[in-house]
């Protein structure tokens, strides 16, 4: 049964990979993605027969080299994955079905479904991966089409430039995989993923490799700058796949390695939680200040991957201390809000689409009044942005409800200096927490309400009904996952003293409903709609209205010492003396610090590096020689054993 | 039946022989001495590997000798000497990267770099005095030619430093790893093919090897098209 449903799952996405590549038509494509929905519900049943019962099925697949099997298997952390992939990816299905058809050429729409569907194939199999080889194998396949996707509109400059960027970041996350994984083989000797029964000080270097390269594959701060320059450049069904799914399949591998070590140390736990918190907080301030929709939602997505390890975090640091039962609080807690971020971050990047495609433009100054334009868009966007705002009945609040008992239970730690660091998380959690409420009350606000600041959002339509119902899945499961959550946990198997959201979601709307019933009661005349009072000025003009950078002032205020400015003062003088001035330009903007002390001197020396090495490389016969010359006195002095 | 001892002395001061030609080869200016020393390197190398002969009795050191006779001290040399006649240059005063003595004072490194690290690699395996002496001249003849190809300009010049080099593996050959004596046999075609597109290509020869490519870029034979 279990193995039907995968290699059910495995051939259809196999067919609506290759189908669009052969046929290039309207119904090739809407073929591919109804195979791609097919493919989740099976992926659906096969998760949830093993969450149900705890299968932990193998599939050897072929022997692919002596000694190395091209295996296949799926446990309860893995089958929690795949279920995450299962339920985003019908709304991005659907979705597309009608997005691809706004690419520009037959070719490219069809390129693009071929190339979503094997994205969704790729990320399945790196999480069905039995051994890392294999794992490596779909992981690199899954960074190219990803890649591939941002890629899409090749034509623009700044598509490029995002796309060398990310080309870049997902190398070196994979060169730290490999050598992570290299020196885990050296270690035990198989290449399969099994308990790790080593002391703690043996596993640190595969430990701080494995997060470096799952870290930059995430978006942990300081190696999230790709995401911000990816999403944008990408089309948005494909930023919604990204950012819902493929950082969560870091966060797989990461959590993979990290459950099979049996004994973690406590500075593995600091330094993850450190790293979450930062992430979390970093990404929402960045967040605040950013006026490109997808761009403020790729920060959204840096804060939500920094929740999730903080989570991971708390984890690490629970079992250290031996508090197990507080550590699967914590696990839950992450793995939960990874499934939410996964629903509520596909949901706004739809939403997002959409809105991009109705008003022909990413900025958040050009939107307002969508509301009234994009009625079920706007109300899928409130959806979504209630949900990763955290706020009662959906899932985005059971998700950092977990979060919050672990951290509030973690008195239980003996150590006083652990206890001072998690209160000073826990703080810092809860400031990212009410940020990140700010920032979805402004992007909502700022989008559909008030009046239209533009032209081009006055003229917006609402969009057609595939990419209505396509984030109707999501936001439908937000709101069903929040109040659920209860049961969908104890389902799975994970009994936890957690409070019924049912209920609670029952009492509000009932309260809800009594306060709109007393309000409609105590109604003495009919309603009158007029305008707003502007202080006797006869029109409001959108100039009157909130801007999305004067919303975020207040905050921004606060924040200043992070959103760093720089002064660059270039002068020109005729003279050697300095003294007659020529010319001269000051230039005062933000500081990307990330960019600018973090990536951009490695990036140079680098560069200076191979400018002496290709020297090297000069087309003279003799210096190649030379070069086998001194490989062969090498060679003959290690062989002797001198070195 | 002559005296083994006898015998293998006598190998041990061809085997000085041997280096003193490796020597002459590196620095000589003179391109008929240097074909010369090579020659007469390929003749020592025949010379011990008969002696050889006259030590175990193996009719295949024999073969040998007689294939370096024919090949390397006879037909490879008469055709490198054609080519000298034919390209009209005597000496071959440029070098790359070393000069004559720093050469010879580098061999001098090479001799003592393979004689250390082959003590090691050798040790405790039962290998005589001799034979270990003549894997270290084979391995330092290797080196040596080496060193010729890349540090003389000529082409004729780089084309005996690789048939010096040669002679190096066959040494070693002879004395560690002893070649099946087919494979020494298509070395010795390889080599003679080698000589043979060397005279054909005489004509691009007679300067270095800069020059020769910037002859061959003017006739367009390796670029194709782009005719200027």
């Amino acid at each position: 049964m279990l193995e039907a449903l995968m290699y059910g799952a495995i051939a259809t996405l196999l067919s609506g990979t290759v189908l669009p590549l052969l046929y290039r038509s309207k119904n090739i494509r809407k073929t591919s993605f109804g195979l791609s929905l097919l493919s989740s519900i099976l992926l659906i049943g096969f998760a949830g027969i093993i969450l149900y019962t705890g299968k932990e099925p193998v599939f050897p697949v072929i022997g692919f080299l002596p000694g190395l099997d091209f295996t296949l298997s799926a446990d309860r952390l893995a089958a929690g994955f795949i279920l995450l992939i299962a339920v985003v990816v019908p709304g991005v299905s659907i979705y597309s079905i009608e997005y691809v058809e706004h690419a520009k050429s037959e070719a490219r729409k069809s390129l693009q479904t071929a190339l979503t569907n094997l994205f969704v194939l790729s990320m399945l199999m790196v999480v069905l991966a039995g051994n890392m080889v294999v794992f490596l194998i779909f992981w690199e396949i899954m960074s190219i089409s990803s890649l591939l996707l941002v890629m899409h509109d090749y034509s623009s400059e700044k598509n490029k430039k995002a796309g060398f960027f990310y080309f870049v970041m997902t190398n070196i996350s994979t060169a730290f995989l490999f050598v992570g994984f290299i020196s885990l083989f050296r270690l035990t000797g198989s290449p399969d993923f099994g308990q790790l029964e080593y002391p703690a000080a043996d596993l640190a270097l595969p430990f701080l490799f494995l997060f470096i390269g799952f870290g930059v594959k995430a978006g942990l701060v300081p190696f999230h700058k790709w995401l911000p320059y990816a999403h944008p450049a990408a089309p948005s069904s494909a930023s919604a796949l990204m950012s819902g799914v493929m950082l969560k399949v870091a966060v797989y591998g990461f959590l993979r390695f990290l459950l099979s070590v049996s004994a973690p140390e406590l500075w593995w736990g600091v330094l993850i939680l450190t790293a979450g918190t930062l992430s979390a907080l970093f990404g929402v301030i960045y967040a605040l200040k950013e006026n490109d929709i997808k761009r403020l939602l790729a920060y959204s997505s840096v804060e939500n991957i920094g929740i999730i390890f903080t989570g991971i975090g708390l984890y690490a640091i629970f079992k250290v201390e031996g508090l197990e039962s507080l550590a699967l609080l914590s696990l839950t807690g992450a793995c939960f809000h990874a499934f939410n971020h996964a629903l509520f971050k596909s949901l706004l990047f739809l939403c997002a689409g959409s809105v991009v495609h109705a008003t022909g433009t990413r900025k958040i100054e050009a939107f307002g009044g969508l509301v009234k334009k994009m009625p079920v868009t706007s109300a899928l966007f409130m959806i979504g942005s209630v949900s990763i705002a955290s706020l009662p009945p959906t899932n985005g609040f059971a998700g950092e409800l977990l979060l919050y008992q672990a951290f509030f239970q973690s008195f239980a730690v003996t150590d006083p200096l652990i206890t001072v660091f998690l209160i000073i998380a826990l703080s810092s959690f809860a400031l990212t927490g009410a940020l990140a409420a700010a920032l979805f009350v402004k992007l909502f606000g700022i989008t559909c309400l008030a009046i239209p600041r533009s032209e081009k959002s006055r003229l917006a339509e609402e969009v057609q009904k595939p990419m209505l119902i396509g984030p109707a899945v999501p936001a439908a499961l937000c709101i069903f996952g929040g109040l659920f959550s209860k049961q969908l946990l104890s389902l799975a198997g994970l009994e936890i003293e957690f409070p019924d959201l049912l209920l609670l979601g029952i009492l509000l709307g009932l309260i809800y409903t009594a306060l709109f019933m007393i309000i409609r009661s105590k109604e003495t005349g009919p309603a009158r709609i007029s305008e707003t009072w502007g202080c006797g000025i006869p029109t409001l003009t959108p100039y009157m209205e909130y801007s999305s950078a004067g919303f975020s002032e207040p905050l921004v205020m606060i924040f200043k010492s992070v959103y760093r400015t720089k002064i660059l003062n270039r002068t020109e003088y005729f003279d050697d003396q300095e003294s007659l001035f020529k010319n001269g330009k000051v230039e005062i903007r933000l500081l990307r610090f990330f960019e600018e002390y973090l990536y951009t001197p490695p990036a140079r020396a680098i560069d200076i590096f191979s400018k002496y090495v290709s020297k090297l490389q000069n087309g003279k016969l003799d210096s190649y020689v030379l070069y086998a010359f001194l490989a062969v006195i090498v060679l003959i002095i290690a062989t002797g054993g001198f070195i | 039946m002559i005296d083994p001892l006898f015998l293998e002395g006598i190998i041990k001061i061809l085997f000085v022989f041997v280096l003193i030609s490796a020597g002459l080869i590196i620095s000589t200016r003179n391109l008929s001495s240097i074909l010369t020393s090579y020659t007469i390197q390929s003749f020592l190398l025949a010379a011990v590997s008969f002696l050889l002969y006259l030590i175990d009795g193996k009719s295949q050191l024999l073969l040998l000798a007689g294939l370096t006779l024919g090949s390397k001290v006879i037909l490879i040399p008469y055709f490198i000497s054609r080519i000298e006649e034919k390209i009209r240059i005597g000496r071959d005063i440029h070098f790359t990267y070393l000069e004559p003595t720093t050469s010879l004072m580098l061999s001098i490194g090479l001799i003592i770099l393979s004689y250390s690290s082959l003590s090691k690699i050798f040790e405790g395996l039962p290998l005589s005095k001799l034979f270990f002496f003549g894997a270290v001249i084979g391995l330092s003849l290797t080196l040596m030619g080496m060193l010729v190809v890349f540090s003389r300009k000529r082409v004729i010049t780089k084309a005996l430093g690789y048939l010096s080099m040669e002679n190096g593996v066959l040494m070693f050959g002879l004395f560690v790893t002893e070649l099946p004596f087919i494979i020494e046999v298509l070395i010795v075609i390889d080599l003679i093919i080698l000589v043979i597109l060397t005279t054909i290509l005489a004509v691009g020869m007679d300067s270095s090897i800069e020059e020769y490519r910037e002859k061959v870029r003017k006739l367009q034979i390796w670029t194709g098209g782009e005719f200027r």
